[in-house]
Parts: structure tokens; C-alpha cells; sequence
């Protein structure tokens, strides 16, 4: 491969030693840091995420603290509620974890991210669900203005699983959250929501792979996102459908406003189709606040703040409408409406 | 003098990125408890007029004065003329997805009294008038607990538009092409609606390029706008002849 030796940055530096002696998932984040140091902007998944330029004021090794978890290995029962706080301190880290829910078992899991100033917080989750188990996924990247947090997970259903993850994304110096999905098809579900609203200067990525490897499944997913100016926001959503995965129907939106010329948003969805009977599509369109409506809304007598919060959040809140949980539901269209309020 | 127009000039942006004169020197003075209608042909300007007066973007005065109850409004942003009491029903309502017409109508009002230092109104209370209202209109609860005006079609819209009016009770009301899109029994409805309207305090300006609509709401005063200006003005008797002969002289006359 490379010949050239690889300098490192302080921060690849730091990551590589917070990581000296792990073993699993986080050996192998310290192995390819080591190898290939932290991705930038050449690198075809980061390329809108530069992550080596955001970790540019880490140089010390820091701590990811997982609150609400009781062992890396998890069994939740049947109806679990599992809430973590991810946060992390100033420097760089990483955690992970496993979670399976067994056969018929319906667990929710609801993980928030915190990111502290100078912090490279990077988060893993292995999930399984067995035959038959349901998954109410709900992230919420809500705190970390000046830090950087990466989280990804790698979830694999088995037949007649059902997947419903929901992400809400307030963005960060950088905010990734990555999904890699193995859909057998079989019965199985995968329903993916995800909000991003974005003040001046954050910076939100989605990227999501769903791998359809049987026949028959159903992958829905829309994204919304609102980006100020200076607010940079990143949708990448990729559909794989083997050849087994025959009669895969699969849908994937992504819809973004420009509340700013000077905002931007990158989009990239993809679909890769190796069978021939399946019903995919993908859509994304960009656009701005609607004029007409904000001076209609203006003419009835809402101050302008008012009125371009309202449709904003008319706009945004769909994906949430998803949430199983209606005091979860709430609370985070609540939490949509508090930042809309307070949008530079 | 309730309204009070003088003068009145106004460039508007095209889409090529050109000023184009509109208003060319309209005046206009509408009293309190007075129905005046505007007729015109397509182009004279009359949509123009509308949203210079409630103060939208990119129709900004260049020339000439608007005074609303005494007051200069023509340098105030929309929610302020609202506030004032200045409605405009629109020619083309607009369709606002996600928002709950009874959400946006209380919204509204309490905004606009919240503006004039006025009390909020509570949950309650607002249930209660917009029942009130809608009965009078034949609107179903139903159709309030959608989404602004999202899947009606062009009659709903309009007697949605005059149900907002009725609830939100403005002082001076522009109707702009009110009767466009309306079949005859929608247009009885609307008008009744309007004409619950007439009081002695509250003034209204009717935009309109037919005479039909007139035939249910009786203007005190017709003026004929054409090129950007109030080219002739008179009685009622006035829209029946404009029906009969048209607006070919008017034009003659404004070139």
C-alpha cells in the first residue's frame, strides 16, 4: 500500500494512545488511525466531513463517559427502555458496546451525545436483532456545540426484525452519525428518520448504508434538514440490493433548506441494484423558505421570527412524527421548537 | 380619514432583475364604514396596490404617501400593519403544510393583540369564538384542524380567507379578487360573509376585474384603475357600465 510514512497530527496521535491496549472495535479504530491517520476530506465517505481538519485543537488523550449502561455486553428484556449519555471530555476517545435483543423481545434505546470544547468523542454500537425483535432507535446529537462526536453503529436483523431509528442532529464543530444496516429481507423492517437543524458554523453528517441481502424487504427512510448560514449539513444514503434480495422495495428522501445563501448542504444519495425485480427510488431536493407563506403568515400578524420558525418546524418535524414513544415524541419536537426560537 | 393613499408610486422587481413602475401616481381615500371596490383589467396594477399596502417585500413606495388612520404605515413591516388592523384576503391563498389552521388563527391572533398591548386570548376562549365563526360560514371543525388551507379547493380557500377575517376582526379589510374560483353558491356564502363584515368603524376595499362579485356586496364608491392610477371614479352604477363597455376607453385614456 503506502510507502510513505505517515506523519501524525497531534490529535491522531492522542486517539492512538487513549486506545493502546484495547481490544474489539476500538482496537481496530486505533490500528486504521495508525495506518491511514484520522479521514479527510479524500476519503470517499468523509469527503464532506473533513475529520482530521475539526480535530485540529486535540492533542491529548480525553474520556468518552457512557452513562446508563451496565455492561458492554447487553440482553435487554422484552419492553426495555435503555437511555445512555455519551460525553465526551476534552481530548480524544472512544467507547463502544454491544447490544443484542433477543427473539420477539421489543427494546428502545435512546443515546444522546455530548461533546465538550476540544473534545474527539467516537462512539460504536454493535447491534443484533434476533428473529421477530423490534428496535426503537433514538439519537440525539443535542450538546456539543464546540466539540467533535462521531457516532457509528452496525446493526444486523435477522428475518422479520424491525428496525425504526429516528436521529435528531443539533449539529457540533463536526456531528457524524453513520448507520450501517444488514437487511435480510424475510419480513424484516428498516423505517430511518433523521432531523438536522443547523445554527451558524455547525456541522451535521448523516450517512447511512442499508445492505438488502434476501429477498423481500422494506427500507423506508426520510431525512430533513435546515441549515443557517455558515451551517454546514451532509446527507449520505446508500441502498445495496444483492441479487437475493429480490422484491426489495426500498424508498430514501432527503429534503433541505437553505435558510442562508451563505449555508451549505451536500447531498449524496446512491443506489446500488445487482437484482432485477425491486422497487427502489431515491429523492432530494434543495430549497429555500417559501416567501409567499412567511408573508402570509406575516399579513395574519405573526412577527417575522415567529412565522419562519413556524414553518421551519412544519417542515422538519415529520421525520419525528415516527417516534413510537409519544412523551419521547414530544420532548424532542419540543427540544426541535426550543432551537428554532433561538436560530441566529 | 380611515385610508388615505396619495400619490402613490411603486417599482416592483421583475424576474429578470429589472425595476418596473407599477403605481404611477394613485390616489385613493377610503372612510370608515365605506365598501369602495377597484376594477381594472389585468395589468393596471391592482395586485400591486394590495401588497404595497400590507407592506410585502419587494414592493416598496418610491414615491407618495399611505395613511392609515392618520398614521404613515408605509415605511412598517406587514405584522405591524396587521397589528394595525389592515387585512388582506388573498388572491391565491397560500397552502402553509404542517400547520393547523386552528394553531396558525390563534397564533395570529394573539400575536396581533399581544403587538396592540392587549390581553392574550385563552385556549378556551379562542374554541369559542372560531366555533362561532365557522358555524357562520359553514366551515366544519374538521376542515380548521388541517393543515392552512392544504388540500381545499379554490372556494374553501376563499371562505377560509373571510373566516380568518371574521376571527381576527380588522379594521380595514383588502379583498383581492375574492370572487376568482368561485361557483355560485361559494360566492353567496363568501359575500355574506364579507357583508357580516360592513360595520360602521371598519372600512374595505374590493379588488376585483368582474362585476359579478358586486352584485352581492354593494360598493359605496367604484373606482376604475388602469396604467397604475385611479383613471375615473363614481357610484355603484359605475361597475354595470365598466360590465357593459369594458375598460377599452380607460386604457385610451391612462396611455
Amino acid at each position: 500500500m503506502t510507502t510513505a510514512a505517515l506523519t501524525h497530527t497531534p490529535a491522531e496521535q492522542a486517539l492512538i494512545e487513549a486506545l493502546q491496549g484495547a481490544t474489539g472495535w476500538r482496537a481496530q479504530l486505533r490500528e486504521a488511525t495508525r495506518e491511514q491517520g484520522l479521514p479527510t476530506k479524500r476519503n470517499e465517505l468523509w469527503k464532506w466531513s473533513d475529520l482530521r481538519r475539526a480535530a485540529n485543537d486535540v492533542s491529548a488523550a480525553g474520556e468518552l463517559v457512557v452513562d446508563g449502561l451496565d455492561a458492554a455486553f447487553l440482553r435487554p428484556d422484552d419492553g426495555a427502555r435503555l437511555n445512555l449519555t455519551l460525553t465526551a471530555k476534552p481530548g480524544a476517545s472512544a467507547a463502544d458496546a454491544e447490544v443484542t435483543v433477543p427473539a420477539g423481545h421489543a427494546v428502545t434505546l435512546v443515546e444522546h451525545y455530548r461533546a465538550e470544547a476540544g473534545a474527539l468523542g467516537n462512539w460504536h454500537l454493535k447491534i443484533t436483532l434476533e428473529t421477530g425483535a423490534r428496535l426503537d432507535r433514538v439519537c440525539i446529537a443535542a450538546d456539543a456545540p464546540d466539540g467533535v462526536f462521531v457516532s457509528s453503529a452496525e446493526i444486523v436483523l435477522a428475518p422479520g426484525a424491525v428496525l425504526n431509528q429516528r436521529t435528531l442532529d443539533f449539529g457540533a464543530k463536526l456531528s457524524r452519525i453513520e448507520t450501517h444496516i444488514t437487511h435480510p429481507g424475510e419480513g424484516a423492517d428498516v423505517d430511518l428518520g433523521g432531523v438536522y437543524l443547523l445554527d451558524a458554523k455547525h456541522h451535521a453528517d448523516t450517512t447511512t448504508v442499508v445492505h438488502h441481502t434476501g429477498p423481500g424487504g422494506q427500507t423506508r427512510q426520510l431525512v430533513k434538514g435546515a441549515a443557517a448560514s455558515h451551517g454546514h449539513g451532509v446527507f449520505q444514503g446508500k441502498f445495496i440490493v444483492d441479487r437475493a434480495a429480490q422484491q426489495t422495495d426500498a424508498r430514501m428522501t432527503h429534503r433541505a433548506l437553505m435558510l442562508d445563501d451563505r449555508a451549505e448542504i451536500d447531498a449524496k444519495p446512491e443506489l446500488e441494484i445487482y437484482a432485477d425485480d425491486v422497487q427502489c427510488a431515491h429523492g432530494n431536493a434543495l430549497g429555500a423558505i417559501d416567501e409567499t407563506a412567511l408573508f402570509y403568515m406575516r399579513q395574519r400578524g405573526l412577527p417575522a421570527p415567529k412565522a419562519r420558525a413556524l414553518l421551519i418546524e412544519s417542515f422538519l418535524a415529520e421525520p419525528l412524527d415516527g417516534i413510537a414513544d409519544e412523551s419521547l415524541r414530544e420532548t424532542l419536537k419540543g427540544e426541535l421548537r426550543n432551537r428554532l426560537e433561538a436560530l441566529s | 380619514m380611515m385610508l388615505k393613499i396619495e400619490n402613490l408610486h411603486c417599482k416592483v422587481e421583475t424576474a429578470d432583475g429589472e425595476e418596473k413602475p407599477i403605481l404611477k401616481g394613485l390616489s385613493l381615500e377610503v372612510p370608515a364604514g365605506e365598501v369602495h371596490a377597484i376594477m381594472g383589467p389585468n395589468g393596471s396594477g391592482k395586485s400591486t396596490l394590495s401588497y404595497v399596502l400590507t407592506g410585502r417585500e419587494g414592493y416598496d413606495v418610491t414615491g407618495g404617501a399611505i395613511a392609515f388612520g392618520g398614521e404613515d404605515i408605509g415605511e412598517m413591516e406587514p405584522e405591524e400593519r396587521a397589528a394595525k388592523g389592515l387585512y388582506l384576503s388573498f388572491q391565491y391563498p397560500v397552502e402553509i403544510p404542517g400547520v393547523p389552521t386552528i394553531t396558525f388563527l390563534k397564533e395570529a391572533l394573539n400575536a396581533q393583540r399581544k403587538a396592540r398591548g392587549e390581553t392574550e386570548v385563552s385556549a378556551p376562549e379562542f374554541m369559542k369564538l372560531i366555533r362561532e365563526k365557522a358555524k357562520q360560514l359553514g366551515v366544519s371543525m374538521d376542515m380548521l384542524k388541517r393543515a392552512v388551507n392544504v388540500g381545499f379547493s379554490g372556494g374553501e380557500k376563499k371562505r377560509m380567507e373571510i373566516l380568518q377575517a371574521l376571527v381576527l376582526e380588522p379594521k380595514f379589510l383588502i379583498l383581492d379578487e375574492t370572487d376568482s374560483g368561485l361557483d355560485i353558491d361559494a360566492l353567496k356564502t363568501v359575500s355574506d360573509g364579507v357583508n357580516a363584515l360592513r360595520a360602521p368603524d371598519r372600512g374595505m376595499l374590493v379588488i376585483t376585474h368582474y362585476q359579478r362579485l358586486l352584485d352581492h356586496i354593494t360598493p359605496d364608491r367604484v373606482h376604475v384603475m388602469a396604467n397604475g392610477r385611479i383613471v375615473k371614479s363614481g357610484g355603484p352604477e359605475l361597475a354595470r357600465e365598466l360590465e357593459a363597455e369594458g375598460y377599452d376607453k380607460y386604457l385610451g385614456e391612462a396611455a
